[in-house]
C-alpha cells in the first residue's frame, strides 16, 4: 500500500495485519507502542516494592494485581507491536534492558514513599486513561483492540489510587503534608506526561496524519487539567504556583509552558536522567540474573507457567 | 467424632488456645509466603512466568486473609494480628521467611513444591475440621493449591532436565529442605495434642510430616536430586521420619527465627508505623 493510500484510508481500526503497510507506517506504529508497553514494565518496576509497603492486607492484594495488570498490559502491547513486523518482542525487551528502549517521563524518576502511589495511581494513571481512550481509535487494529482491555483495568487502578489518596488525605495532619509535598514534587511531571507542546513534538504530525495518533498533546494535557485539577482541590490538594495555570474564561486550564523544566523532559527522554538510570539499570541486572532460565527454557513452546493469560484476540 | 465447636464465645481456654495456633500456623504461612513470592513480580524470567508468580503471590494473599478473618471471629483486628504484632510471635515456618537470592528462580519453584504438597496434606487433615468455619474454607483453597503445585511442578522437570538448572535446584534442596520441615514442629506440644483431640485437625504434625517426606523424597530423586538427610527409614524404604538432626537451628512455628524475618517485618510495617497508623483499611468485603 502507497503512504498516499494509508493517509487516505486512516480510520479507526483500518489497518491489520492483513494489509500490506509501507515501512514508514510499520516503523511510525512500533515506536509508538513499544514506548506503550515499555512504559507498562516500567511503571510496574517503580511500583512493586509499595506492595511489601503497603498498610493493609486489602491494600497489599490491590497493589499486587495491579503491579500483574501492568505486566499483562505490556504483553498485549508487545503482541500488538510485534505484529507489525518491524521488531521482535525478544527485541524489544532487551533494548528497554540495555537503556535503548524508551519509555514515560514519570517512570524515570525514584518512588520513595507510600505517599507518592497516588501520583501514579491516580494522576498519572488518570491521564494514561485520557490518552489511551482515544487510542481505542487508533488506525492500527490490534494495538485498538490491546487499548479495550487495557482502559478497563486502567479503570481500576485509577479507582485505587484514589481510594489511597482519598485515605491519606483524610487521615492524620502528618499524612495530609506528607502527600502535599509528593504532590508539589509531582505536579510538574504529571503535567509533562502529555509532552512537549505541539510545535515541540517530532513525531505528531506523521502519526497523527496516518491515524495512529488521535489527539494533539496540548488538547490531551488541557483536558487532563480541566478534569484533575477540580478533583485535586476536591481533595484538599493545593496547586501549586509553578507551574503557572491559567483559568480561562470558559473554565477550562491552560498551563505555562515556560515553567516546566523541558531540559530535564528532554534529558530523560534520552534516558540520561541520572536518578531514573537506577531504575533502567535495576532492571536490567534483574534481566540479567534469570537469563539463565530464559536459556533453559528456549525453544520450549510451553515454558513458563503454561496457563498464562492469551491476548485478548 | 468429637463434638462441634460452634460459637467463638462458648469455647473454653483451652479449645481456644489451639484454635488460635492452628489458625495462626496457617495464616502465618500463607502470609509470609506471599510476601516472598512477590518479590519475583516484575523479576521473573518472562513475562509469563512474572504473571503466574503474580497469581500465586495473590492466591496465598487471599488464603492468608481467610484464616486471618476466622481470627477475628475470635477478637482481634488485622492489626492485631499482622501490623503491630510482636515479629516473635508469629507462627510461620523457617522456609516462608527465607530471603531470595536475585535471579535464583529455582528457589522460588522448588520452595514452591515443597510448601504446596504440605500445604496439601494439611488441607486435606482439615476438610472434616470441628470447628466449621475451617472446613468450609478448606475447598476453595484446594482448587487454587492445586494449580500452584502443577504449576511447580511443569518448572521443576523443566528445569532438573539442564545442567545450571540442574545445580540450581540442588543447591536450593540444601538449603531449604531443613527450613521445609519446620512445617511440621510443633508451637508447643500440649496446643498441639489439643488440636488434634478436639478435631480441629485430624491428622498430627508427626504423621503429616511422615506423608510428606513419602511424598517428596522419591519425586525429587526421581529428577535426579540428592535429598539431604531425606529421614529414612534404614531398614524401610517406604518409612519416613522427621528427626530433630534433620531440622535447622530456628523452628519458625516456636517463634524463633532467621534474621531474614526481622528485615521482612520491618519492611512490610514500614508505611503502618511512618504514618503513624492505629488501624488496617480495608477495601474488599469480609469473606463468607
Amino acid at each position: 500500500m502507497e503512504l498516499d493510500t494509508v493517509k487516505e484510508r486512516a480510520g479507526p481500526r483500518e489497518f491489520s495485519p492483513a494489509d500490506d503497510l509501507p515501512e514508514e507506517y510499520r516503523k511510525a506504529a512500533t515506536r509508538m507502542i513499544e514506548f506503550h508497553a515499555n512504559s507498562e514494565i516500567m511503571g510496574a518496576y517503580l511500583e512493586r516494592p509499595f506492595i511489601r509497603q503497603a498498610p493493609s492486607i486489602d491494600r497489599k492484594l490491590a497493589c499486587s494485581a495491579k503491579v500483574q495488570d501492568e505486566i499483562g498490559h505490556g504483553q498485549l502491547l508487545y503482541r500488538a507491536a510485534e505484529s507489525l513486523g518491524i521488531k521482535s518482542r525478544e527485541e524489544m525487551l532487551d533494548d528497554l534492558a540495555n537503556g535503548d528502549g524508551k519509555f514515560l517521563n514519570c517512570f524515570h524518576y525514584p518512588m520513595e514513599d507510600w505517599v507518592e502511589t497516588p501520583m501514579i495511581a491516580f494522576f498519572v494513571d488518570g491521564a494514561a486513561m485520557r490518552r489511551q481512550a482515544t487510542l481505542r481509535r487508533t488506525s492500527w487494529e490490534p494495538y485498538a483492540h490491546a487499548m479495550d482491555k487495557v482502559c478497563f483495568e486502567e479503570g481500576f487502578h485509577v479507582k485505587h489510587g484514589e481510594d489511597i489518596l482519598r485515605e491519606l488525605m483524610t487521615g492524620s495532619r502528618k499524612e495530609q503534608q506528607m502527600t502535599q509535598e509528593a504532590f508539589e514534587e509531582w505536579w510538574p511531571r504529571i503535567i509533562q506526561f502529555f509532552g512537549p507542546t505541539d510545535d515541540k513534538s517530532t513525531h505528531h504530525d506523521f502519526a497523527a496524519s496516518v491515524g495512529l495518533k488521535q489527539q494533539s498533546n496540548d488538547a490531551l494535557r488541557n483536558a487532563f487539567l480541566d478534569q484533575y485539577i477540580p478533583k485535586a482541590r476536591k481533595y484538599g490538594l493545593e496547586i501549586p504556583d509553578e507551574p503557572r495555570i491559567r483559568e480561562l474564561d470558559d473554565g477550562t486550564y491552560e498551563v505555562e509552558e515556560g515553567d516546566l523544566d523541558w531540559d530535564e523532559f528532554f534529558t530523560i527522554a534520552k534516558n540520561d536522567y541520572e536518578p531514573g538510570l537506577g531504575q533502567i539499570n535495576g532492571r536490567k541486572a534483574a534481566q540479567e540474573a534469570v537469563q539463565w532460565v530464559r536459556d533453559t527454557i528456549e525453544g520450549d513452546a510451553t515454558a513458563a507457567g503454561g496457563h498464562a493469560p492469551q491476548a485478548a484476540d | 467424632m468429637t463434638a462441634s465447636l460452634e460459637n467463638p464465645d462458648d469455647l473454653d481456654a483451652r479449645e481456644r488456645d489451639a484454635l488460635e495456633t492452628l489458625l495462626k500456623r496457617l495464616a502465618d504461612d500463607e502470609f509470609v509466603l506471599a510476601e516472598r513470592y512477590t518479590e519475583w513480580q516484575v523479576r521473573a524470567p518472562s513475562l509469563e512466568s512474572d504473571l503466574a508468580l503474580s497469581n500465586n503471590a495473590q492466591d496465598e494473599l487471599g488464603h492468608a486473609r481467610l484464616w486471618y478473618d476466622v481470627l477475628e471471629d475470635l477478637g482481634y483486628e488485622e492489626q492485631d494480628l499482622v501490623y503491630e504484632r510482636d515479629p516473635a510471635d508469629f507462627r510461620h515456618a523457617t522456609l516462608v521467611e527465607l530471603p531470595f537470592e536475585e535471579g535464583d528462580w529455582a528457589d522460588p519453584i522448588l520452595r514452591s513444591y515443597l510448601y504446596d504438597v504440605a500445604e496439601k496434606l494439611r488441607l486435606e487433615a482439615l476438610e472434616e475440621s470441628t470447628y466449621p468455619k475451617i472446613a468450609d474454607r478448606v475447598g476453595k483453597i484446594q482448587s487454587e493449591e492445586e494449580y500452584h503445585l502443577e504449576h511447580a511442578q511443569s518448572w521443576l522437570e523443566r528445569l532438573a532436565d539442564g545442567d545450571e538448572g540442574h545445580e540450581r535446584l540442588q543447591d536450593a534442596l540444601d538449603r531449604l529442605f531443613p527450613h521445609a520441615l519446620t512445617i511440621f514442629e510443633p508451637v508447643n506440644r500440649d496446643v498441639e495434642s489439643d488440636i488434634v483431640d478436639l478435631g480441629l485437625r485430624d491428622a498430627t504434625l508427626e504423621e503429616m510430616g511422615e506423608e510428606w517426606l513419602s511424598n517428596v523424597v522419591p519425586y525429587l530423586e526421581s529428577l535426579d536430586l540428592d535429598v539431604p538427610e531425606s529421614g529414612q527409614m534404614d531398614d524401610d524404604e517406604f518409612e519416613f521420619e522427621v528427626t530433630q538432626e534433620m531440622l535447622p537451628e530456628e523452628r519458625g512455628r516456636d517463634g524463633s527465627h532467621t534474621d531474614a524475618w526481622v528485615d521482612l517485618y520491618d519492611e512490610f510495617t514500614h508505611t503502618y508505623r511512618e504514618l503513624g497508623r492505629s488501624e488496617t483499611t480495608k477495601i474488599m468485603e469480609k469473606p463468607e
